[in-house]
């Protein structure tokens, strides 16, 4: 049963690959036209996005990205200049989102009075991003359009 | 864990149960689900034409699979034919999942009887290897991650594990949050993340992390902290053969220097006479030569000597990427054997890996040039008969000559002494050192027919002459080893785009092209007469074991393409063969059918049971009497190393004068070629850069965001200066990550290797920066 | 020996008190007032030789610490090259409070002597104190250095971002709080605040709630 579905959009939804007819000279979508023994003048370093505005998820698990710049935040075992906002305690004065509360639990899903110290270098999950335009388009369809899809082409479900 | 609708992963998140990560990821792992998406995913074999034909010089066209394994299979049998099986050679990588390692190195080592394989655990692992079968004469480490939660101290010996090692750093984070008594050292020759958590910093010049960890032993030896009753009973003592070269090509004036090129000989001496060894390398010694206060270096010795204090001491690039690092790994072992501190809980050498199967692949099926599954070695008579009965083959199939390491491979492509090269799973164009002197002429060599598979067009396929497409990760049933020798599975969750096919089924099924009498010599067929008219195929795959294994086991949840295809169920048939080598060798592996079920285990498994320490009975069944008991080695004892401080290949002068370190940074894997097509990841982390210091960039100046090149005696790239950024590099020093497709620091890098692992060093080369 | 020194002091005084033979009083004052001139100078030079952040990072100490981190800084180098060096921070620039930080600062030259923070290591044991001094200061005095350059009065708030002007709106513009309450740490490093600390140890809800029980039972006894 699940084989036959996984087929359904296996080929579909796939977008177009850069493989069309004609033939090319240049295939390594990241580097663009230059020869490998070749040089170009690197983009300007960007600057980190600062709008504060919340991107959507691609998942629910998926960590939120930061959406304002972080530079020069110092996070070390001395400080934690992400929880001076975003911990329990200070979201009141900050306004901002408390820091989610599986931070709060233990290797063994155990439920802590305050955050889980592995949970301490919130750089490892969370990343701020930049004002660079990527360089090749991402065909990943999150869950609810895979589902619309499904409905309008099939009415079935999973 | 994994979430699927109508053939499109959807989500991914840590799995709870998974003893490893209990349940968190990186932002890379977060992010899994976008890898596969990128849009300029390969669909279609392309082959470079020009006017209908194949044409080294010619643009690339989409071709069909028949046309592709036709013209391959034409240039494979011309090479076999004209210049033998040396001229055949292929590179791999840890991604490979356990059975496609196996099967590559079965049809290049058994098939084409050619050991120029080698993957690409070979930058990262092999330094590693041959110290862990020099000290212990059995690879990978005793400990386990268990040792997280048990250890007193964390020594990081040239690792950033805060961005290279995210979901261990937690639990190293976790541990010494908890526990405010643990201590955390990070040695490394700049400041990185690592360095938040560190109690004892240490930046430290180039190449004196020798002379550090030769000081410490003679630290332990002055103050009576050597623990002698593990010593007299458990240790040797040897001294190994000094001035060995730094793995340049032989005509190169540091290779004519050198008193023993290339030489892992040792002769046993006494403690006394290791102790005499050690006796210069005085704290203040090393103080002198490094940099390093010598109360800094005080505090961390004293953590090996304290006899309370349990310590993990850990590693990778920083040490494994060095033209010494067999050695740097062997004097790690020698702190951790003269204090006794071994395969017990939280005392723990752990050699850490890079890659998902750098372990479970690479190193334990034997994809390296020198290797055969198990930990055995292909100029062993023994070894060779052994695995030439396990996969009933004529004896004498196996060739007996070591084979090209990887940066043996681009030298000999560059000579046209390779002239067929097969590279999957991996971008080496990328990766692999001095880029403009070796990678580039090799792969562009007009002798040469270059073979990429990969998902994404990348710097190595564009340097190709036949690109294949390659499915992925979930896009197949999988298995990989990590390096706490834990072997994990997957299953098949969604089908492969378009016409893009796994690596396993590529290589079987051009393994279908080639008849025995097209690639062996008649001697060898008139050994075993049964295998005469047979396809690679038939001998390799189809040999009553591979395919003893019918459709009706794979799981009925799961899409499987690659048994469906072959009509057997592939990946089991050539798991049990392969596990059959390890069996009752100390590498046991479970059946097939329990990784399936559970979270991974760590090899051996005997009666069921992983084992957590090695060499420790109380654990490990193949450990035989009290204490310790260091198998690998007949005697059962391992060994500590008397080895000098050796310059490095290159150092700064007038004309370079600055060091140049490369490595990787958190948002990216390796090459970038999955992350920088997830948007978030590719935002997060856009280009590379060059860090320096703030005084080193006035003083030439320039500033944050300069344009510059940065000129080696090699090459050069261009890329921009960053002051402030996550690494704060000493002065006199620059770091380039290597993960931008559009700035290719390998360009710059020097292909010294460490003599006795052929493992680069891309730590440590001189250059100059200019303004551009 | 008293009386001796005694004597000394009284002769002394008694040549002071003598009007002068040989000078006019007009030339005499002249005199005093150029040696007034002359000293003043002397002693203002000295004061700004000592306010430059070239004498204050001549000691490792500074040069090697705090320095150093300030060079990763937005106080550094910026958009506008507009910068902050040492003493536009750290010294007052009235000259009152100038002289009694400059007098306070006779400790940091005896610290200095007896090497009281010569190692990084002494320095980082030190740090929290040092920094306490600092935002104490600047608390009692309205964070009037930051305020010498960063005037809240000429802030344009559609300038800053969204989240900086509604704090600044809410927090600084009301008086509620200072410039250093939130600002720390944004030219230096933060010592050791404990917020790693906070994760020392922890009980899970289990054993809080456990613990809460055991209270409960024994207010009932």
């Amino acid at each position: 049963m699940k084989r036959i579905l996984l087929s359904v959009l296996g080929v579909a939804a796939v977008t177009v690959s850069i493989s069309a007819a004609s033939a090319q000279q240049y295939v390594a979508t990241l580097r663009g036209e230059v020869d490998l023994a070749e040089e170009t003048m690197p983009p300007p370093i960007p600057a980190q996005t600062n709008d504060d505005l919340r991107k959507a998820r691609n998942y629910p698990e998926q960590p939120p990205l930061i959406p304002h710049k972080i530079e020069g935040y110092q996070i070390d075992k001395n400080a934690n200049r992400c929880l001076t906002c975003h911990a329990r305690s200070a979201v009141e004065d900050s306004q901002a989102p408390m820091i989610s509360v599986t931070h709060f639990m233990n290797r063994d899903n155990q439920v802590l009075a305050s955050v889980s110290p592995r949970r301490y270098f919130c750089t490892q999950c969370h990343v701020p991003q930049h004002e660079a335009k990527p360089l090749v388009e991402n065909a990943f369809v999150d869950v609810d359009n895979v589902l619309e899809y499904l409905k309008e082409n099939e009415g079935g479900s999973d | 864990m994994v979430a699927t609708k109508a053939g499109r992963v959807v989500a991914t998140h840590g799995d709870a149960e998974a003893e490893v990560n209990k349940g968190l990821n990186c932002i890379k792992g977060y992010f899994l689900s976008k890898i596969m998406y990128g849009a300029d995913r390969l669909t279609q074999p392309l082959l470079r034409k020009k006017d209908g034909v194949f044409d080294k010089n010619g643009d690339f066209e989409p071709v069909s699979w028949d046309e592709a394994f036709d013209i391959m299979a034409e240039k494979w049998k011309a090479t076999l034919k004209e210049k033998g099986p040396e001229a055949i050679g292929m590179f791999g990588s840890g991604q490979w999942t356990v059975w496609e390692g196996y099967a590559a190195s079965k049809l290049m080592k058994a098939g084409f009887r050619s050991n120029n394989i080698d993957p690409n655990a070979r930058h990262c692992m092999a330094s590693a290897v041959v110290g862990f079968m020099r000290t212990f004469g059995i690879d990978e480490p005793m400990g386990c991650y268990d040792d997280f939660e048990n250890a007193d101290a964390f020594v990081l010996w040239g690792s950033n594990m805060a961005e290279m090692h995210p979901i261990l750093w937690t639990r190293i984070a976790d541990r010494k949050f908890s526990h405010p008594h643990v201590k955390v050292a990070v040695l490394s020759t700049f400041q990185h993340r690592s360095f938040d958590l560190a109690d004892i910093p240490m930046v430290f010049a180039p190449q004196t992390d020798l002379i550090l960890l030769n000081a410490i032993s003679n630290y332990l030896i002055e103050n009576d902290a050597v623990n002698m009753e593990f010593v007299e009973k458990h240790v040797n003592f040897k001294k190994g053969a000094q001035d060995i070269g730094y793995g340049l090509r032989p005509e190169h004036p540091l290779q004519q220097a050198a008193a023993n090129p290339d030489s892992g000989a040792s002769e046993p001496i006494t403690f006394e006479e290791f102790a005499e060894f050690v006796k210069p390398y005085t704290l203040k010694m090393a103080a002198e030569a490094s940099g390093v206060p010598e109360e800094r270096i005080e505090e961390l010795a004293k953590l090996y000597a304290d006899p309370d204090t349990k310590v993990m001491s850990l590693w990778t690039m920083g040490v494994n990427q060095h033209t010494r690092g067999v050695w740097v790994n062997n004097m790690i072992y020698n702190l951790h054997l003269l204090t006794g501190k071994i395969s017990t809980p939280g005392n723990s050498p752990f050699s850490l890996t890079g890659q998902p199967s750098a372990c479970g692949t690479a190193r334990e099926v034997g994809t390296f040039s020198h290797r055969l599954p198990a930990d055995m070695v292909v100029n062993n008579p023994e070894h060779r008969a052994k695995a030439e009965k396990i996969w009933k083959l004529p004896e004498g199939t196996i060739p007996e000559k070591v084979g090209a390491h990887a940066v043996l491979q681009n030298r000999m492509l560059k000579d046209g002494k390779i002239n067929c090269y097969w590279v999957q799973v991996n971008n080496n164009m990328q990766a692999a050192p001095n880029m403009m002197e070796e990678g580039l002429p090799g792969y562009r060599n007009p002798d040469n027919f270059i073979v990429v598979s990969d998902a994404y067009p990348t710097v190595t396929a564009q340097a190709a002459d036949l690109i294949l497409p390659a499915a992925m990760w979930v896009e197949k049933e999988g298995a990989y080893g990590n390096a706490e020798r834990r072997t994990q599975f997957w299953h098949q969750m969604v089908h492969a785009p378009g016409e893009s096919r796994s690596d396993l089924w590529q290589l079987m099924e051009f393994s279908k092209r080639f008849t025995v009498e097209e690639v062996w010599p008649q001697e060898l067929i008139d050994k075993m007469p049964e295998v005469a008219g047979k396809t690679l195929f038939d001998v390799l795959y189809a040999n009553g074991q591979v395919n003893a294994f019918g459709l009706e086991e794979t799981s009925k949840e799961h899409a499987n393409d690659e048994s469906e295809h072959f009509g057997f169920y592939v990946q089991k048939g050539l798991f049990e063969e392969y596990a059959s080598f390890g069996r009752g060798h100390a590498h046991d592996l479970a059946p097939f059918e329990t990784y399936h079920e559970v979270r991974g285990l760590r090899w051996p498994v005997v009666d069921g049971k992983e084992t957590r320490w090695r060499f420790n009975p109380e654990y490990d069944p193949y450990a035989k009497g009290e204490g310790w008991d260091f198998y690998g080695n007949k005697d059962g004892k391992a060994n500590i190393f008397a080895l000098p401080y050796e310059p490095p290949a290159e150092s700064p002068d007038e004309e370079y004068p600055f060091w140049l370190s490369t490595g990787r940074v958190l948002e990216h894997w390796h090459s970038g070629s999955m992350t920088q097509r997830v948007p978030e990841l590719y935002k997060a982390v856009p280009d590379a850069l060059c860090y320096m210091h703030p005084d080193d960039a006035a003083e030439m100046g320039l500033r944050r965001g300069s344009a510059v090149k940065v000129i080696s005696r090699r090459g050069f790239m261009e890329t921009r200066v960053e002051t402030r950024g996550r690494n704060k590099p000493p002065r006199g020093l620059v770091f380039v990550p290597w993960f931008d497709a559009s700035q290719l620091i390998n360009k710059v890098t020097l292909d010294a290797t460490d003599p006795l692992s052929k493992q680069t060093d891309f730590k440590k080369c001189a250059v100059r920066i200019e303004a551009v | 020996m008293f009386s001796r020194l005694w004597n000394w002091i009284k002769g002394l005084w008694r040549t002071i008190a003598r009007p002068s033979i040989h000078y006019s009083l007009g030339f005499l004052c002249l005199s005093g007032f150029f040696m007034g001139i002359i000293f003043w100078g002397g002693f203002n030079t000295a004061l700004e030789l000592t306010n430059t952040e070239k004498f204050c990072t001549g000691c490792h100490e500074m040069r090697d610490n705090v320095f150093e981190e300030l060079k990763s800084t937005i106080h550094y180098t910026n958009r506008s090259g507009v910068r902050a060096t040492c003493p536009d921070c750290h010294v007052p620039h009235e000259w009152t409070p100038k002289i009694a930080r400059k007098m306070q600062a006779s400790k940091e030259v005896w610290g200095k002597i007896f090497g009281t923070i010569n190692t990084r290591e002494k320095f980082l044991e030190k740090r929290l104190e040092l920094a306490q001094h600092e935002w104490a200061r600047l608390e009692a005095n309205d964070s009037l250095e930051c305020r010498n350059c960063h005037s809240e009065e000429y802030m344009d708030f559609t300038r800053q971002s969204k989240r900086a002007a509604e704090t600044h709106e809410r927090f600084l513009v009301t008086g509620e709080k200072t410039c250093i309450d939130c600002h720390k740490g944004i030219a230096h490093q933060l010592p050791d605040l404990g917020q790693a600390g906070m994760m020392k140890p922890q009980p899970t809800e289990a054993q809080i709630v456990a613990y809460l029980d055991s209270l409960e039972e024994l207010g009932a006894n």
